[in-house]
């Protein structure tokens, strides 16, 4: 039996991402000020303004549907470790009263659970820096998120990150991402409900 | 791009601490991830970090530049587990078990090939802190002299305690796929 195929196992599954709040938190704290640029072959701030735009438009930036995944996949995982839900109920009437006060928006999820898919509770994440609601469901041994968050414009996506499978999608005004270790015929399952 | 750059420089602001905070702060994904794993919670592991940056920087004057920084934090970060641990009453020893005994119960590698992320992650909650310990190590790709030095034990320990974390890993996965 290989020692390398567990290491890579581990390797793949293992690894945890800190949340972006602790990342600000600790640069906050421990990085004084911002770092400054200078631009010494540049002068004025009209080559200052033009490089900006140069830099801007050449940098390579993550879209949106990655980002969102990658939060849903990094969120998750840490439910998975250790983050304990804010209400454990396997009733939806429970669930969705507790988010009230705790978030800005009701969120539009009318799927309560059940044998297949039965319902483990809730949370409010800060989900894209916002806070969101996350919806647990279980699938037999599988945990899945839900997270709804306030956003225009969230592309419908799957995706496989770190070992996770996620699934983002929009409709009026909010934004969905399911994720799991379950396989995506489990997510559309779950998806085909939760619609 | 490459034109741009070369024209680019920092203006060194940040107080003497700051270059050593900028490299430290890189391992923030690393250190929370060991931390989440000893403590089995979110909450505690983002003290943990936050506490191992503050005694990290405070005391940075023990750094000594071209040294390991990963190795040092991460000895930090285990020091202030111990600590909590011993606080909490967290049990830290590792019980005597057959089961280190038996890798033949363990996971086979068609199985190994397809774990999943939950799967691993309920596995390394079964093991002990110490065992748990030294195979996050591992995965981080400390070399084992390295992973002595942050686990306070002397190498051979670190070589017998791997062996153990493995078997039971291979134990827990294939009870939990």
């Amino acid at each position: 039996m290989s020692d390398d195929l567990l290491l890579t196992a581990l390797r793949d599954h293992a690894r945890v991402p800190a949340p972006a709040s602790l990342h600000r938190s600790l640069a906050r704290k421990h990085l004084a000020r911002p770092r400054r640029w200078m631009l010494p072959t540049l002068t004025g701030l009209g080559g200052a303004l033009a490089a900006a735009v140069i830099v801007l438009l050449l940098v390579p930036t993550r879209s949106a549907h990655t980002t969102i995944a990658d939060e849903a996949a990094g969120d998750h995982l840490r439910l998975l470790v250790g983050r304990d839900l804010g209400v454990v109920a396997s009733d939806m009437h429970q669930v969705k009263p507790w988010f009230a006060g705790k978030l800005e928006f009701v969120p539009p999820i009318t799927f309560l659970g059940d044998e297949d898919f039965p319902l483990a509770g809730g949370d409010v994440a800060i989900f894209m820096g916002k806070k969101s609601a996350e919806v647990v469901y279980h699938r037999r041994l599988h945990v899945i998120s839900l997270f709804v968050f306030q956003a225009d414009d969230v592309p419908t996506s799957e995706q496989t990150i770190r070992g996770f499978h996620v699934m983002t999608w929009g409709r009026d005004g909010f934004g969905f991402a399911l994720v799991s270790d379950a396989s995506f015929d489990e997510l559309h399952s779950l998806h085909s409900r939760v619609q | 791009m490459a034109l741009f750059s070369r024209r680019l420089a920092v203006v060194p602001d940040a107080p003497d601490t700051a270059p050593l905070a900028e490299r430290a702060l890189e391992h923030v994904d690393a250190l929370y991830s060991l931390a989440v794993h000893l403590t089995g919670n979110a909450s505690d592991a983002e003290d943990l970090v936050q506490s191992t940056y503050a005694r990290a920087l405070a005391g940075s004057a023990q750094y000594e530049d071209g040294t390991n920084l990963r190795a040092w934090l991460f000895r930090i970060l285990r020091n202030g587990f111990i600590d909590l641990a011993r606080r909490r009453k967290i049990v830290l020893e590792i019980p005597d078990d057959t089961l280190d005994a038996r890798t033949d119960m363990g996971a086979t590698d068609e199985q190994l090939r397809y774990v999943t992320a939950g799967e691993v992650q309920r596995a390394i909650a079964t093991l002990p802190v110490e065992l748990r310990l030294v195979v996050l190590l591992e995965i981080e790709g400390f070399s084992e002299a390295e992973m002595a030095n942050i686990a306070h034990c002397p190498a051979g320990t670190v070589k017998s305690r791997l062996s153990r974390a493995k078997a039971r890993l291979r134990v827990a996965l294939k009870e939990t796929t």
